[in-house]
């Protein structure tokens, strides 16, 4: 590959340059609010730097709002879907991938047929449940029903799988390993860089619930970040208070800005072969 | 035990879980609508009444609903397209540079939205939208467009709402196609390049094919996940407003069924989702799925 200085690849340097700056731009915002003064960020449309900066959004956040048990609760309630998303698509996957029995596609086909069903359609009968299981306002309701949608990871777990060759099962097979630590000691650490991606994605997805944890959060101290964030908004209609908003916004993009960065190759390397292969 | 028996059950002991779950919270969900959809029930009153096609009926009429439904087709006519193949150039431009340092940083910048949550991307873009001292205005203004009241304006939520979905969704496709780029072999574009072929011509007959597992993979998971992406950028941007301008039909449900608890009306407005939703999925797995060249 060239890596000299065509004109076509300055056009390319340049477009991107101008898309980045657009796309990033409403992030420097968010970032700025955050750390500069309340009745500085109305006065001005765009900042690079915060002016005289702050630390009192934070602190004015926590005041109004229990912002550092919501960082705590979109730890906990994402990590547990996370978890429960791989309990379940892992072991289904690795069955589809690697063992014959009857129903075998049928039983796929119900699950991956899932992969593009919106939440919101399940909604309303999942609230009842809920509800009439005594459910509302736990963490339970927040996190079990949010598990099941595993059409993907289902199906890309399965890709995986059929990408190891047969011959490392069969050698483990012939030193007397059994189904289940053919799966656990085989499989699974060979398929480590899709267990990272997956959970990523997971982790960033259960971290951005908002409708489902809004409907069966009731108590403010129980609220997730993304989900309590909306609570600003309406307590006050008369001043939005931005700061502390910015400054909740930023809190909830932190850890998952961190675990993505960190997970970042992973998930571009493991996205590419996962889907090419059937 | 026998182990004739064993080996038939240890499949379903790995499969079984995920396809017991699968049933109970979303099959179930969708079979309780049905039910819901001919009931006249609301959660609180013991009795429970039939009503037929009553809901289905009176939903239909609703001026309301033809607007939600309306405005469903004119956001999937925007974001479909949108996020599938902006996307699609925003990824061959990137990958037009791949090895350079930039490149991975020009990824990063711009899938960087993708891990905003969606109720944070809403409050920050209804202050960058805002009329009086918003940056998009001004930015618009200096380049001698009018100020516009976007998210509060009827004619323009739509937009507002498809624009900041895009900007906060579009990262994730941008990065399938990249890693479905990477895989094409180079020898084969050098190949055709000696041949004489067009940049056009090779991208359509040979790079498309090569990663049209990912295409299709792109074009079954966008199609409804912009309808579900949006649903989280109207609460809290415009709250389906102004007055039903920007709801869309999943919103609508949610408004209708948990709002005003209209649980038979809802219902039957899920039930008519749900009949497009596997109608789409069948289509496209029956017709589309075909062409698709696995290796």
């Amino acid at each position: 590959m060239s890596r000299a200085f065509t004109p076509g690849r300055v056009v390319l340097h340049g477009l991107l340059l101008v898309l980045s700056a657009l796309t990033v731009f409403p992030l420097l915002w968010i970032v700025t609010a955050a750390f500069t003064p309340q009745d500085l960020i109305a006065a001005k449309s765009m900042r690079f730097w915060p002016e005289s900066p702050t630390l009192a959004n934070f602190t004015e956040a926590a005041r109004r709002q229990p912002i550092w048990a919501w960082l705590w609760n979109s730890i906990l309630t994402s990590a547990l879907i996370t978890l429960g998303k791989l309990l379940l698509s892992l072991p289904a996957g690795y069955a589809f991938a690697r063992m014959r029995f009857a129903g075998r596609d049928a039983a796929f086909w119900i699950i991956v047929a899932t992969m593009s069903f919106p939440a919101v359609l399940a909604i309303i009968p999942t609230y009842i449940g809920v509800v009439k299981l005594q459910m509302f306002d736990t963490y339970s309701a927040m996190i079990v029903p949010m598990i099941p949608y595993v059409g993907f990871y289902v199906f890309y777990f399965r890709q995986s799988f059929l990408q190891l060759p047969a011959s490392m099962f069969e050698a483990a097979r012939i030193d007397g390993a059994g189904v289940w630590r053919q799966f656990t000691q085989i499989a699974l650490p060979n398929v480590m860089g899709a267990i990272a991606a997956l959970s990523v994605i997971s982790f960033m997805g259960a971290w951005n619930i908002y409708l489902w944890g809004q409907l069966v959060l009731d108590d403010a101290g129980k609220k997730t970040l993304t989900t309590g964030i909306a609570l600003f908004a309406d307590l006050d209609a008369a001043e939005t208070p931005w700061g502390a908003l910015m400054a909740t916004g930023l809190l909830s993009i932190l850890p998952v800005l961190g675990v993505f960065l960190l997970a970042q190759r992973y998930i571009v390397e493991a996205l590419a072969p996962g889907l090419g292969e059937k | 035990m026998q182990p004739g028996m064993m080996k038939r059950l240890v499949p379903w002991l790995f499969v079984g879980p995920a396809v017991l779950s699968v049933i109970i919270f979303l099959y179930g969900p969708m079979i309780a609508s049905l039910v819901l959809s001919v009931l006249d029930w609301n959660l609180l009153s013991p009795e429970i009444g039939f009503a037929g096609a009553d809901h289905y009926e009176a939903v239909l009429a609703r001026r309301d609903f033809r607007q939600a439904a309306w405005n469903t087709v004119l956001y999937c006519v925007i974001l479909i397209p949108a996020q599938i193949i902006l996307p699609l150039i925003f990824a061959l431009m990137i990958h037009g540079l791949r090895g350079s340092r930039m490149a991975v940083i020009y990824r990063s910048a711009l899938f960087l939205p993708t891990i905003v949550a969606y109720s944070v991307a809403g409050v920050a873009w209804s202050w960058l939208l805002n009329p009086v001292n918003g940056l998009f205005n001004e930015v618009l203004s200096a380049f001698g467009w009018p100020r516009s009241r976007w998210h509060t304006d009827p004619d323009l939520a739509i937009l507002a709402v498809s624009m900041v979905t895009f900007w906060k969704s579009f990262g994730l496709n941008m990065l399938l196609w990249l890693a479905a780029l990477a895989t094409v072999p180079q020898s084969l574009i050098e190949a055709a390049r000696l041949d004489g072929a067009g940049r056009l011509r090779m991208f359509f007959d040979l790079t498309l094919p090569l990663i049209s597992p990912t295409a299709f993979f792109i074009a079954v998971t966008t199609l409804f996940s912009v309808l579900d992406d949006i649903v989280g950028v109207v609460d809290v941007l415009t709250g389906g407003g102004p007055a039903g301008s920007s709801t869309n039909l999943l919103y609508y449900l949610w408004q209708q069924g948990l709002g005003y608890f209209q649980f038979g009306q809802a219902s039957a407005v899920a039930m008519m989702m749900i009949a497009a939703v596997l109608l789409v999925t069948w289509a496209q797995f029956a017709l589309v799925e075909r062409k698709v060249h696995y290796e």
